[in-house]
């Protein structure tokens, strides 16, 4: 390579840090790398971005379709990739897009919490209507240019906070290069990772080879259901998890209480999927002769008559073939109905929502659907050992305050349990398990253990946790002055690309 | 992406124009006359291709390789990067972007030596040079100078339409694909829409196999004819190129001619 090119290219290179301030402003961790909010150092526009800081050095496979697919790609609801920067010296790569204060993980998050708690949260009564349809404009989009999400879940679906785009979804992560996706690969051969099952379509975990549309569409039916109920629909254990084979017996089985199993003429071509024979080894339509989606939504105060129910029907069908498109869904009666959608999903009311929170260097804010299975553990562990000392250090004064806070645990877990009992066994009651930093703060329903604690830790872990929740509090109220600096006005900003 | 050309970084960014592309090569231009150019490119075309099949990969890979090869230099000196630490670097950046899983490193470099041994010693005599380090070092350079556009349309699928379209046989098929494979080794794929260099090609092999009775489709095809003639001519200029050309006599000297990269100076 020629010394003079490189001289030359190196002195016009604008780094990111010359550019951006983002030190310490971390809001997200994800699978691939983290996400920090940035601010333009020069101009005094208080306009926000996230700068994702991709893991490792140099250009994953990952980070190469990321680049390559948002560099195409141009809608209202699919983020917008503004810059890349490729600092040469440590080999880092950074990504520059729109800063979206919201995600349907935390919204959903939040409502359980205030579900919890029996508090009301004020939101506008189309909301998740609105917030569907754009979900779909996105998809659609993506998919009349052939592009397959194929990792949709609450946490990659974001929503823009107060500014000129307020309350719009964007549809972020896609075309994610996660190996499992390469076309003629078998998903056995490849991704180590533990992706959460939830949002995955029966015939995914009856080892269909290929992504399609019509998987998209059922992960969409998934967090439809949820931001109907704020529960997870298809909620499964995931400590046991075997990522090196497709076929999932736990999820299919929580699939099936919910949904019944498939009837022959339902899905006519289910036997042809390759794990057909280990399903018909292992279940019996009888056990789930009383399983319905209807019941189930009804049990959640979805009415079977309602046109919610009806459209979530049509997207939720366990045949792929069967399910309808994203184009089809726009048209759906449910779109005609009063609350029409709005663009802004929060149609001009206050949002109840807090902002993201920073992070700080070795928090995970853990999706425990998105980790893998061995850092789940270990993190798990270290979280323990943090806990169990940040419950030696605590003074004898808050002792009391913890005590309190057990006993409203407590409470609340009775109160689940009963819940559960009259419930499925596997109802979702929060098992995920969630390592949660400040960006958690003390929710009412939060449980640290793993589904298989033993009982003995248990109280233990119970305790901990409510010094875990006051040390958050404190973090919080931290987290909330600094980011006074940050609601300043916005103003435009020349894109790059 | 199978989506709409026209709204992409291909169509919008890199359908070059000629007087453009002809100002950017001045600098090289000013060592090799236009043909040898030319010739430089054919022979990194082959070696990108060779490197390529020895991988494995299937030929909308090595296309797409190719073309950021071009792109790269259609913006740069051949003094800038040595077309033979390019070559491999394009391979890499391809291979990931079009999903068919990650070559390492090793394998990538190993393929580099043992082609250049056994396939190019006619034009190297010398080992294979670079390491692993030198080809993720160049990843980045050439990702920056392809402004991450890595998405690259290309003429094989309009093409198979096309045939289809034509209700049309395998042999029409093969000998237009292989058209379209000879195109990258001319500057088509910087100047013109992927369906128009299909229809080029298309309309090559049809005369090349005496399909004269496709003339009135050709006709109603809707699409700019003038530049489908344009393609035209720059292929069958390279066919008369190739039919002349002693590449294996000629290319030492011709890669020795080029301008090379200064290195860095000893302190
Ligand atoms: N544009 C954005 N604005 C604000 N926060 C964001 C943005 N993009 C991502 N985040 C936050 O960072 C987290 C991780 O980012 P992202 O989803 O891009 O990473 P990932 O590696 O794809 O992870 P995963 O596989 O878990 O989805 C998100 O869940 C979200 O909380
Ligand atoms: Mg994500």
């Amino acid at each position: 390579m020629d010394y003079d090119f490189k001289m030359k290219t190196q002195k016009e290179r604008t780094k990111v840090e010359d550019l951006f301030n983002y030190e310490g402003c971390k809001v997200g961790r994800g699978t691939y790398g983290h996400v920090y909010k940035a601010k333009w150092k020069e101009t005094s526009d208080g306009k926000e971005y996230a700068l994702k800081q991709i893991d490792g050095t140099g250009l994953s496979m990952s980070a190469c379709r990321e680049i390559a697919l948002l560099r195409e790609l141009k809608h209202q609801n699919v983020i917008t990739l503004i810059r890349v920067f490729l600092s040469h010296t440590d080999r880092k790569v950074f990504l520059l897009i729109d800063y979206a204060e919201h995600d349907l993980w935390h919204i959903i998050k939040f409502h359980r919490a205030a579900k919890a708690a029996k508090k009301q949260v004020v939101v506008p009564r189309g909301m998740v209507k609105s917030l569907l349809y754009q979900i779909f404009d996105g998809i659609h989009y993506l998919h009349s240019n052939w592009v397959l999400h194929r990792d949709l879940k609450p946490a990659n679906i974001l929503v823009m906070g107060d500014g000129p785009e307020r309350g719009r979804v964007k549809i972020a992560d896609m075309g994610f290069a996660r190996l499992f996706n390469a076309p003629l690969k078998p998903l056995a051969d490849l991704d180590p990772v533990v992706v959460t099952f939830w949002y995955r379509a029966p015939e995914l975990l009856l080892g269909a080879r290929h992504y399609t549309k019509a998987i998209d569409i059922w992960a969409i039916g998934c967090i439809f259901a949820e931001l109907l109920t704020s529960e997870p629909i298809f909620h499964c254990r995931q400590e046991d998890i075997k990522t090196s084979n497709p076929y999932h017996h736990d999820q299919l089985d929580r699939i099936f209480n919910v949904m019944g199993f498939p009837q022959d003429k339902d899905w006519e071509d289910i036997k042809k999927m390759p794990e057909h024979h280990t399903l018909t080894k292992d279940f019996k339509r009888s056990s789930y002769s009383t399983c319905s989606l209807a019941k189930y939504m009804d049990r959640h105060k979805i009415k079977p008559d309602s046109k919610a129910f009806h459209l979530l029907q049509k997207l939720l069908l366990m045949d792929p073939n069967k399910r309808i498109t994203s184009e089809q869904a726009m048209q759906d009666a449910y779109f005609q109905e009063e609350p029409l959608p709005t663009q802004d999903v929060f149609a001009g009311c206050p949002i109840p929502y807090p902002k993201r929170e920073f992070l700080t260097d070795d928090d995970q804010e853990d999706k425990s659907d998105t980790k893998r299975q061995q850092q789940q553990a270990a993190a798990q562990q270290q979280q323990q050992q943090q806990q169990q000392q940040a419950q030696q250090q605590q003074q004898q004064s808050q002792l009391q305050a913890q005590a309190q806070a057990q006993q409203q645990q407590q409470q609340q877990q009775a109160q689940q349990q009963q819940q559960q009992q009259q419930q499925h066994s596997h109802e979702p009651n929060s098992k995920r398990v969630r390592l949660s930093g400040p960006g958690g703060g003390p929710q009412p329903n939060q449980q640290v253990h793993p589904g298989q604690q033993q009982q003995q830790d248990f109280h233990q872990q119970q305790v901990a946790a409510a010094a875990a929740a006051q040390q958050q509090q404190q973090q919080q109220q931290q987290v909330q002055a600094q980011q006074m600096m940050f609601n300043q006005q916005q103003q435009n900003f020349q894109q790059r690309f | 992406m199978a989506g709409n050309f026209w709204q992409s970084s291909h169509s919008q960014q890199w359908i070059l124009d000629r007087q453009d592309l002809i100002r950017e090569r001045q600098y090289d231009l000013q060592i090799l006359t236009e043909e040898e150019y030319q010739k430089v490119f054919i022979f990194f075309a082959n070696v990108i291709q060779v490197l390529g099949e020895q991988l494995k990969l299937r030929q909308q890979v090595i296309a797409t390789a190719t073309v950021y090869f071009k792109r790269f230099y259609a913006r740069n000196s051949l003094k800038n990067i040595d077309p033979l630490l390019l070559a491999p670097t394009c391979i890499l950046l391809a291979s990931k972007v079009e999903e068919f899983g990650v070559i390492s490193n090793s394998r990538l470099i190993s393929i580099c030596q043992s082609v250049i041994k056994s396939k190019f010693s006619y034009a190297y005599t010398t080992d294979f040079p670079y390491r692993t380090n030198h080809i993720l070092e160049c990843e980045f350079y050439l990702l920056e100078n392809l402004d991450c556009c890595l998405i690259v349309y290309q003429p094989y699928r309009p093409l198979l339409q096309l045939v289809q379209d034509m209700g049309h046989d395998d042999q029409l098929l093969t000998l237009s694909w292989r058209i379209v494979n000879d195109s990258l080794r001319t500057d088509v794929c910087l100047l013109y829409p992927p369906y128009q260099i299909a229809i080029a090609c298309l309309q090559i092999a049809c005369v090349i196999l005496q399909k004269d009775s496709q003339k009135s489709w050709f006709a109603e095809l809707n699409v700019d004819l003038d530049k489908v003639q344009e393609i035209v001519r720059a292929i069958v200029n390279l066919f008369e190129l190739w039919k002349d050309w002693k590449e294996k006599d000629e290319i030492q000297m011709l890669l020795a001619k080029i301008p090379k990269p200064k290195p860095a100076p000893q302190r």
